[in-house]
């Protein structure tokens, strides 16, 4: 904790390794430009390890001389049951027509966010200063706020592209289902609405990979709080109960790590759908 | 409609950029700041997960897309065949019950025929049998008749002859003519008469 002190935060808190000064307005709040940081490490870990695991995963086919090329074996087949999941349990109720279309995003974004969220949880932080002479490794990416929310507008512009480009006049109207003297209000409704949603899916994933890590990090600062005040006694009882809970709360975390990457996922697939499906609302409505 | 339309887009525009500042202005703070970031993260976020999409989606979800899809293929033309394999078989167990159904019939039919013509047969040979009886009884009672009638006739005959010559014998002596004759007929009316009784 040489380096982090006992501030649980900087267990969330990026640490940069190597920034630029630049003044970019809002996208330089610091005037400085991270080059590097420890998140991002922690990221390009995450991409490199998909991309060197899966495609290697997924060519490995039972010897079946019929059906085997259908059936893939071992971690392919944990991957091809995610996927399978993906496509006719979240997109396709969603999507309908258009599943495969996007569904090479949507199994791209569950996998980042859920590796990203997985690497996390390794307590990297706390040992690679004391390796590395300093050098600060580890942390969730996706419990920086710049992440989710890129993360989220890639969302956003997936679905205002796509339902302009595939709802075309039909999207536009659907800002504005009313009478048109409610025209301007429905259109602000819509506009929030669309806006709201895109905040709140930045919001939910990096919350809580934040909070997790901040209740694990005050968890473990409670040792040392503990060990000054009531003595190594009284620090060790504490101890125990603080490693027990702090097991407890990890495993809770894992689930969240998939919870939360399966939860940004089904989201980004529901808003995707309400926006190329419009036409489609539309055609039922009027049958109806 | 293409006023609409315009109105649409410029609301559009001005309330996302209203709201743009308010976005990003949580991104401000001090040195335990949680939003802290900056464009930094935004481009190494892009690079990496476009990265990802890229090379996931050509050598891992190409694949796996390709192998559901061909499954889902495979599957369904499997049932599609096993349907149209099973309508098949119904049809053709139809088709042999409704030959079966007429061959049992064909059989019926002939065994009902085959008794019918017996019938007739054993029919026909009874009248036969019993016209051809009562022919035969027919002949045998006329025939029986016309000996009784010959043995009769040769009866009278004798037994007039023979009452004659008793007659002759136990009288000793010579009837005239008409006499004789007379005898003879008397006695034969009443042999006649004691046949007949």
């Amino acid at each position: 904790m040489s380096a982090t002190g006992n501030n649980p935060l900087s267990h969330v808190l990026p640490h940069p390794i190597e920034t630029a000064q630049a003044d970019l307005g809002l996208l330089t709040p610091q005037g400085e430009i991270t080059l590097l940081s420890d998140q991002i490490v922690m990221m390009i870990v995450a991409g490199v390890l998909l991309m060197l695991v899966i495609p290697r995963a997924v060519r490995k086919r039972r010897k079946d001389p019929e059906t085997g090329k259908f059936v893939l074996t071992g971690m392919g087949n944990a991957v091809e049951a995610i996927c399978t999941y993906f496509r006719d349990e979240v997109a396709r109720p969603a999507l309908g027509p258009y599943t495969d279309r996007f569904i090479k995003y949507i199994w791209s974004a569950f996998f980042f966010v859920v590796t990203i969220n997985l690497l996390g949880l390794l307590p990297l932080g706390t040992v690679t200063p004391a390796i590395l002479g300093g050098l600060h490794i580890g942390g969730t990416a996706t419990a920086n706020i710049w992440v989710t929310a890129t993360l989220a507008l890639l969302t956003l512009f997936l679905m205002v592209f796509n339902g302009l480009r595939l709802g075309g006049v039909d999207y536009l109207k659907h800002f504005m289902p009313g009478p048109a003297f409610l025209a301007p209000l429905m259109i602000f409704l819509e506009v929030i609405g669309l806006i709201s949603k895109t905040v709140a899916l930045a919001l939910r994933l990096f919350a809580n990979m934040v909070a997790g890590h901040i209740l694990l990090a005050v968890l473990i600062s409670m040792i040392l709080t503990a060990g000054q005040a009531l003595g190594t006694g009284g620090g060790l009882v504490i101890a125990a109960i603080v490693v027990a809970s702090s097991v407890a709360v990890s495993m809770l975390e894992i689930f969240v790590a998939f919870l939360q990457a399966f939860i940004f996922t089904y989201l980004t697939t529901l808003f995707i759908g309400m926006s190329v499906n419009v036409h489609h609302d539309h055609e039922e409505a009027s049958a109806h | 409609m293409p006023a609409r339309l315009f109105v649409a887009l410029v609301s559009l525009a001005l309330v996302s950029l209203a709201l743009a500042p308010s976005v990003w202005a949580a991104g401000g703070g001090g040195e335990n700041n949680l939003f802290a970031g900056d464009l930094g993260n935004i481009l190494w976020t892009l690079v990496i997960f476009g990265l990802v999409l890229f090379v996931l989606g050509k050598f891992a979800w190409g694949p796996i897309l390709q192998n559901l899809q061909q499954r889902e293929t495979f599957i369904h033309d499997a049932l599609a065949k096993a349907k149209g394999d099973r309508d098949a078989a119904e049809a053709k167990l139809a088709e042999y019950e409704g030959i079966l159904n007429e061959a049992r019939a064909e059989a019926t039919a002939i065994v009902e025929e085959g008794r019918r013509d017996a019938q007739v047969l054993r029919a026909k040979i009874e009248e036969t049998a019993r016209t051809e009886a009562d022919k035969t009884l027919e002949r045998a009672k006329r025939e029986i008749d016309i000996a009784t009638e010959t043995a009769k006739k040769e009866l009278y005959t004798v037994s007039g002859e023979l009452a004659t010559r008793i007659a002759s014998k136990i009288v000793r002596r010579e009837l005239a003519d008409a006499d004789h004759q007379r005898l003879i007929d008397e006695s034969i009316s009443e042999i006649q008469q004691l046949g007949t009784n």
